[in-house]
């Protein structure tokens, strides 16, 4: 075999062995798991009171990241997919923190403290500050 | 006492009867979105506010990284390349039912509805309009309704993916 043909096959060789590890990272990349972030530590009326205040800057500092969160139980619920649903009380009764668990947290009561880390996905004016992808800390 | 507040404070927010308005509204509706193009491409949020009257107002709100994509590298590019979640993080819908005489709250049944409104995304608002059905069950509202929206009317280059995407709302109101 001439020279060039073994070095041209050897290079298509590279590429796509090049392109199949590409594809399996791809394919394979494990989602973020919140179990092993450290969470920037708050209390439900803190998260919502950096929201209320300056959302852009809460924004920055919460936005995607981890959040342990510690706050009374104002209701406990699912959602469409059968998730369960946790609202934090804040000191506005119309205003909670939305929080979805991964897996089903055991029996939550509204009225118990308990504190929650999850991801932050950010604030709806009116409503809520929705943190997801969550466990139960205690 | 405390219990008295919140049982209160919970009417307040889910059923509302202001001047014979009665208000439904859900923290946790559902919106999916798929690319006709490339199977791979779909998403789920699950984390939906949304508020309907009976007089036909009908409001959305979700936000952005609160998509979830099977995928995870997926979701990084539709979060950093595409919809600019950081910049960009919450999208709303406000709008009307145009035939708010066609549906029934008050009696349970299946009816078909067309919404009209403003659909601000990734920075940019544009009118739409979508068909769709409204189930009233038990006294509570059911809302489902599919539309198609082209992603360079929301300024969101993602030729390389796809051009458009199919939205599925499905929200169940308390």
């Amino acid at each position: 075999m001439k020279r060039w043909l073994k070095i041209l096959l050897i290079l298509i060789g590279l590429g796509i062995l090049a392109g199949g590890i590409m594809v399996y990272r791809i394919y394979n990349k494990p989602h973020p798991d919140v179990t092993k972030e450290k969470g920037v530590e708050l209390s439900a009326q803190n998260l919502y009171d950096a929201f209320r205040t300056n959302e852009a800057d809460a924004n920055t500092k919460y936005l995607g990241k981890a959040i342990e969160l510690t706050g009374e139980v104002a209701a406990v619920s699912k959602n469409q997919d059968g998730n369960t649903v946790v609202d934090f009380k804040t000191n506005d009764p119309l205003f909670v923190i939305n929080c979805i668990f991964i897996k089903a947290p055991g029996l939550l009561k509204p009225g118990e403290t308990h504190t929650f880390k999850g991801f932050c996905t950010g604030y709806i004016p009116d409503a809520n500050v929705v943190i997801n992808e969550g466990v139960l800390v205690k | 006492m405390k219990l008295i507040l919140s049982f209160l404070v919970s009417i307040v927010f889910f059923v509302s009867n202001a001047d014979a308005q009665k208000i439904y509204a859900t923290r946790n509706g559902k919106i999916s979105f798929s690319s006709p193009a490339d199977e791979d491409v779909k998403a789920v949020n699950n984390e939906v506010t949304s508020r309907i009257a009976d007089n036909g107002q009908l409001t959305f709100s979700l936000l952005v990284k609160g998509f979830k994509f099977k995928l995870a590298e997926m979701q990084d590019h539709f979060n950093d390349q595409y919809a600019e979640s950081n910049k960009f993080p919450r999208a709303d819908f406000k709008g009307n039912i145009v035939n708010p005489s066609d549906v029934k709250f008050d009696k349970d049944g299946s009816y078909k509805a067309t919404v009209k409104g403003d659909l601000t995304l990734h920075g940019v608002t544009k009118s739409i309009t979508a068909n769709g059905t409204i189930e009233i069950k038990g006294g509570k509202p059911v809302v489902s309704c599919q539309f198609t929206i082209l992603l360079k009317d929301f300024a969101i280059d993602a030729a390389r993916v796809t051009d458009k995407v199919n939205v599925d709302v499905s929200c169940q109101y308390q």
